[in-house]
Parts: C-alpha cells; structure tokens; sequence
C-alpha cells in the first residue's frame, strides 16, 4: 500500500507541475468567462445594422406592407423599389452590384407569386446568416398574412391588434413530480456543459495514462519499477495518480466557475457590461448532480484508463501507442455523441435508456439523463453496479495485458499474441 | 537450504513461446561473494536474473533468496538490481528520482535521501543534485543509475551486463565499486559474455549456454577441472619456425597461436620442461615460456564451442 502511495504522490507532482496542467487550468476559465460574457457582450453591441431593399413586382402595395413589418426592427433598414415584371433581371443584377459594393447587404423580391403561393426570394451578402434569415422569414410572414386577410375584407384595426401579440412560451423543468425554477433552456445547457466536462476530463486525462505508460516502457525504467513494485500497484498508482490530477484540476475550474457565476455582474460591470446576470441566467446544480457527475467520472476514467494503458503497454514508443490508441479513442467517441444526440432527440426514449446502462457509454450518458429526465434511484443503481462490473472486467484484462506488455520490446502483438498474454496471466 | 546462500535456484525452468530460454537450471551464490553469470548472447542470462527478482515467474523449480522463499520485490530494500535496459525519468531531478526509487524499494524518505546524497557526492555529482535527468550527460546518468542500484545499502547487489556502454571512466568507477561492496560483506551477482571482467572480479562463476548450465563453481575449481596443462610460448622468428615441435600431437594436445604468442594445451601427464628442450634444441630462441593457468576466455570457449560462443540469431529479450 506504501509503495502505491509513492507512485500516486509521483505522477500528481510531476504532472502539476508541468506547462501543460499550469496552462489548461488557466485557459479553463478563461473560456468560461468568454461563454459567460459573451451574450451579454452581443446584446450590448445589438448585432450588426443592415439595409435591404424590398423589390416589389407586385401589382398590389403589398411591398410597402413588408417595408413597415421590417420597421420594427430598429436595426434593419428596409426600402422599397417598384419593378416592372420585365424589367426584373436587370434589376436585379445592378442590386447584386450594389451588394458586391458593399452599399448594400441584399435585397428580397416579392411577386403575386408570394402573395398567392408564398414564394419569395432573398439574395445578399449575409445570406448564411441563419438568425437574420429567420427574422425576415417572420416579418415577411406577417406582412403576407396581413395582406391576405385584408384581401377578403378583414378590417384592418383588427389584423394589426390580432399581430401585435408575440408569444413568449416559459419552459420549466420537472423533476420528482415537482416543478423546479430551471428553465428547459438551463437545463439543457447544464447537461450540455456536463456532457462537454466529462467527454474531455475522461479523454484528456486517459490519454495522459497512456502517454505516462509508454514513458515507462521507451525509457525504460519500468524494469526497475517491476524489480521493486508488482506491476499492478503500478498501474493502480499511476491511474490514480492521474485521475486524482484531473480531479484536482476539475475542482479548480468548479470554483472558479462558480465565482464566476455567482459575480458575473460584478466583474461584467468592470467591463462595462450591464445585464450580465440576464443575459446569462444562473442554472442550479444540485449536490445529488455533482455527486452523479463525481462518480461516473472516477468510474468512467479508470474504465478508459486501463484500456489505454493496456494499449500503452503492446507498444513500445508514444509515436506507436498514438497509432494504437484511436480504437480505444473511437470505443470512447462514438458512445459519447450518440448519447449526446439521443438526449438532444429523445430524452426518454429507448436508446438513450440502453446508452445509461451500458458500461461503455454510461459513464456520459448516464449524467446527462440524470440533469434532463428523471431517473428512477434504482436505475441509477443498476447502472452503475453493471459500470462497476465492467470496470472490473476490463482492469483484470488490462492488468495481465500490461504486466506481460511492459516487458516486451519490439514488434507489436497480433490479437492471437495478446490473447495468450491475458490468459497466461 | 542453507542460510549461507544469498540467492539458490533449484530446478528452474523458463519456456517462452516456441523454445525454452532457461532448462532446470540450478545455482548457488554464497554470502559474500562477487559471482559471474556467464554466457553467450541469448544464453538465458536476462531470464535468468528476472527470474531471481521474481519480474517473470519460473514454470517449474524455485527461487530462494537469503534463505527465505520470498519474492525479490519484498526484499526490494535488501537487494540493488541494475538491469541491462537502463532508463530513468528524463524530466525528472536527480535527487527526487533517486528518492523515488528508494522509496519503492520500501525505504523511508528521509534515508533515502541521505544515502543518494551521499553516493551523489562520492561520484562526483554533488552539484546536479538539483538538476533534471536531461541536462545530465550520458556518462553522469549512468552514474545516477549506479547509485539508484546501490544507494539503500542493500545487502544482495544483482547486475545484469553492468558494464555494457559504459566509458571507460565509469567502468573503472564499476570495478570499484564492486571491490568495495565486497569488502563491506555484499554480494554480488553479475552477468557478462565479456570474460576478462569476470576473471578480475570473480571468486565464483556460472556457466550457461543454451539455457543449460555447463559448469559452476570457484573460478580455481573451474580453471583447475577444465583448464588443462597450459604452456604460453614465444619464439624470435616466429612460431612457425617451430612448427614441428608445436605439432607434436604425442606432446602438445592443442594450439592457439595468437601471432605474437602461442598458447599450447599439453596432453596430459606431458612435461613441459619436455617441451622446452624441444624447442632450444630445434635451434629457436625461445622469449617467453611461462606455464600458464588458462585464461576464463579459454575455458569458456572450450566448453561451450566457439559456434554458440558466438550470438543467437534469434535473441528474445524477456
């Protein structure tokens, strides 16, 4: 037990005190501070200002409906020009012109056609923009149903009173068969934030145990270490010595995460940023989610761990265990976005309940479901005993992998090869 | 089972796929001694020695050390092994590897640390001791290396090919401080396929070839039993102006001429002073007759062959 403590004691100072460890914590919140602020940030710039044109070829004002529809947005600057139908393509051309000058942003045509089918078109420079594009799409929308109502006769009083209404639709999460002040918007970002936590700690940090396996072995001071230590404890060392860095570092950026939250308008206003705080509502985190979040980091990283130090330990240089590290990589990914996608498309549904109980995904899954849905205690236990039993599993693998492994130098081991090492033992 | 033997093997068997590096394979250290493992490239000297500190298990037979069938990892703080991969943490400071190392051996912080200071002073390394592994020289990590082997004073020193890339500097620094280990009651277990080392340092010796042993005991006993009659002779206008009397199977039983120098195995029973008449008479002036014990080298070629003297092809590390 003495010894495993020396070897943990080694890899957590040696790797705190490295550049890299100095400089991910540093940029950590960094980037949150950016994510924090940066709403803020647009709001107080209010977007960009555009002009367009609307090219009416109408043979009703319908245009002149759009250009007062557009007026709300203080930011748009909307002119109409009236077109003969023929005179359309030259136009048209000497507006694109216009645009390629940058006098311009773009121009929208509407026809009869859009009154009747609701065909129009938009051509400009910032035409990709997808936000923009939505807002025009909705005033034009609100012009085309104004015309058309005023077309059979609706008074007119009445179609703006029925339009000045916009719907403001309040999410709210429920959790436990209560009502809980979390916006759904929160908690998706929550859960995102999560998903995006543990994704990176568990491939960043079991990358690193692999990189300090094949330190070993290419140095070659692992026989030394295995002359003193049994390889078990070693490895049981250096992982924990490594995930106990990870841990370490996590911790930091929680805190400052949450000085940053809890200040942001403080430090927004240092900035001269008003309205920090609204624009960046605070999400809860309950103590029972960090606590599902610890776990199934520990579980998750020793898991991936032991199989990149297996990895670590066929191969005989770091340039060799890169090459062999992308399947343990892929076994990691790809369970880690098709959780992401099922929670983003299906919360309940099958694939995302299968995602939180099977050993390989769990460790991402099962956190995100516990912050989007409500998880039954009993499924949460059931999932993490199974993650346990595939943890065991794989470190027993892992371990007879790595204690034969490390002493071999050379060409790397077909399956066949491996397969005699595991079962030697 | 004698308390007198620092490490025993007894019917020790190593296969690895395809071929078996070590076959029942038995070996006695006495306390105290400086002892050579000897043997060819792929001899089975590397298996043998992981064995005795336990890295590899034996299929068959045992490994007893100081008396005890303790494995070598918890009698870590007894024993220095130096393997004949070198390698420490290049990122690391002197001082802090080598406290690292003797901690995993068992041994408390603080000891550790004298001791490595120490050694670092005796070595001549007392200024890097706060310096990282890298910006030490090839020669001076080699230095660290000694000292991480026997720096807790441990009382059974194994040495796989310790002299192996090392200057010259640092192979005398070796020799030294295998001398003085001795003299402080250690023992010593080291492998070599270079004789001349092992007959400076030995007082007992093993021999394998094939992963067999083929002859063990004090290095007298050994030259005594398998050494023979031998005769080192020198003639003015060279040996072959001598030919005939070298040639004289009723009196010499074998020859190997070295240009400068011959050295003649008699047969057995033959005088030597025969011999010597011999050649005043056949008219040569002889410079150099001296009745020689053999050299290691010779024993060793003449019992293993010079074809597996010469290195395997197919050499497997563990």
């Amino acid at each position: 037990m003495r010894k495993i403590w020396v070897v943990v004691r080694r890899e957590f100072i040696e790797r705190v005190r490295t550049k890299w460890f100095l400089v991910s914590t540093i940029m950590g919140p960094l980037l949150m501070g950016f994510m924090i602020f940066l709403p803020a940030l647009m709001v107080s710039r209010g977007g960009a200002e555009r002009s367009i044109v609307v090219m009416d070829v109408t043979t009703s004002d319908f245009g002149q409906r759009v250009v007062d529809a557009l007026d709300v947005r203080a930011q748009l600057h909307a002119t109409r020009a009236v077109v003969e139908a023929v005179a359309l393509e030259a136009t048209a051309d000497s507006l694109a012109e216009a645009v390629g000058r940058k006098e311009l942003d773009g121009f929208v045509i509407v026809s009869d056609e859009t009154v009747e089918n609701g065909r129009a078109e938009y051509r400009g420079s910032n035409a990709s923009a997808q936000i923009e594009m939505e807002m025009l799409q909705h005033y034009l929308g609100q012009a085309l149903l104004t015309q058309r109502l005023s077309q059979v006769g609706v008074n007119p009083q009445l179609v703006a009173h029925a339009n000045s209404v916009t719907l403001d639709m309040r999410t709210v999460t429920i959790r436990g068969g209560e009502a809980t002040e979390q916006s759904g918007e929160t908690t998706f970002f929550v859960a995102y934030v999560m998903w995006f936590l543990l994704y990176m700690a568990i491939l960043l940090y079991g990358v690193q145990v692999l990189g300090a396996v094949v330190e070993e072995k290419s140095t070659r001071i692992i026989e030394v270490l295995v002359s003193s230590l049994r390889p078990f404890e070693l490895l049981l060392g250096k992982v924990i010595g490594v995930g106990a860095v990870g841990l370490f570092q996590l911790s930091i950026w929680a805190v400052t995460a949450r000085l940053l939250l809890t200040q942001r308008d403080v430090i927004g206003r240092m900035f001269g940023l008003e309205g920090s705080a609204e624009a960046f509502p605070l999400p809860e985190v309950p103590v029972a989610t960090i606590a599902v979040l610890l776990i199934y980091f520990v579980l998750g990283f020793f898991l991936y761990a032991a199989m990149f130090a297996a990895v670590a330990a066929m191969s005989s240089t770091e340039a060799e265990a890169r090459q062999a590290q992308a399947p343990v990589t892929i076994f990691f990914v790809i369970p880690s976005v098709l959780s992401l996608m099922a929670m983003l498309t299906e919360p309940d549904g099958v694939l995302f309940i299968a995602l939180t109980h099977i050993p390989l995904s769990s460790p991402v899954a099962m956190p995100l479901r516990w912050v989007v849905a409500d998880v039954p205690i009993y499924e949460l236990i059931g999932s993490i005993l199974l993650l346990v039993l595939g943890l065991l599993c794989v470190t027993w693998i892992a371990g007879r992998i790595y204690r034969v492994g490390i002493l071999m130098y050379g060409k790397r081991p077909s399956p066949k090869e491996v397969w005699r090492w595991v079962r030697a033992g | 089972m004698s308390d007198d033997l620092a490490v025993e093997l007894e019917g020790v068997t190593k296969r690895f796929a395809g071929h078996t590096a070590v076959r029942d394979l038995n070996l006695t250290v006495p306390r105290g001694s400086v002892y050579g493992l000897l043997g060819p490239n792929g001899a089975g000297k590397t298996t043998t020695i992981r064995m005795i500190m336990a890295i590899i298990a034996p299929d068959t037979g045992g490994v007893r050390l100081f008396g005890q069938a303790k494995r070598g990892r918890e009698l870590s703080h007894r024993i220095g092994y130096l393997p004949e991969e070198r390698g420490l943490y290049r990122k690391m400071k002197v001082i802090e590897l080598l406290v690292f190392l003797g901690q995993i051996k068992g041994v408390d912080g603080r000891r550790a640390k004298q001791g490595a200071t120490e050694w670092l002073e005796l070595l001549g390394l007392g200024d890097w001791v706060e310096k990282k592994v890298d910006d030490l020289s090839k020669g001076m990590q080699q230095k660290v290396q000694f000292i991480s082997t026997l720096q807790h004073e441990p009382d059974l020193v194994i040495l796989d090919e310790p002299f192996a890339g090392l200057d010259p500097v640092n192979t005398q620094v070796m020799k030294d401080v295998i001398v003085q280990l001795t003299r402080r009651g250690t023992t010593t277990l080291f492998s070599t396929h270079i004789m001349e080392q092992a007959e400076k340092l030995c007082d007992s010796v093993c021999i394998i070839a094939r992963g067999e042993k083929v002859v063990d005991g004090s290095l007298r006993e050994v030259k005594q039993k398998h050494g023979g009659n031998h005769v080192i002779v020198a003639v003015e206008k060279g040996l072959d102006s001598v030919a005939n009397v070298i040639n004289d199977r009723s009196l010499v039983s074998k020859s190997d001429s070295y240009g400068q120098y011959a050295e003649l195995e008699l047969v057995e029973g033959a005088d030597a002073q025969r011999l010597l008449q011999g050649l005043v008479s056949s008219g040569a002036t002889v410079t150099r007759f001296e009745i020689a014990e053999p050299t290691l080298n010779k024993v060793f070629i003449d019992l293993v062959g010079q074809d597996a003297a010469t290195a395997r092809a197919e050499e497997v590390v563990i």
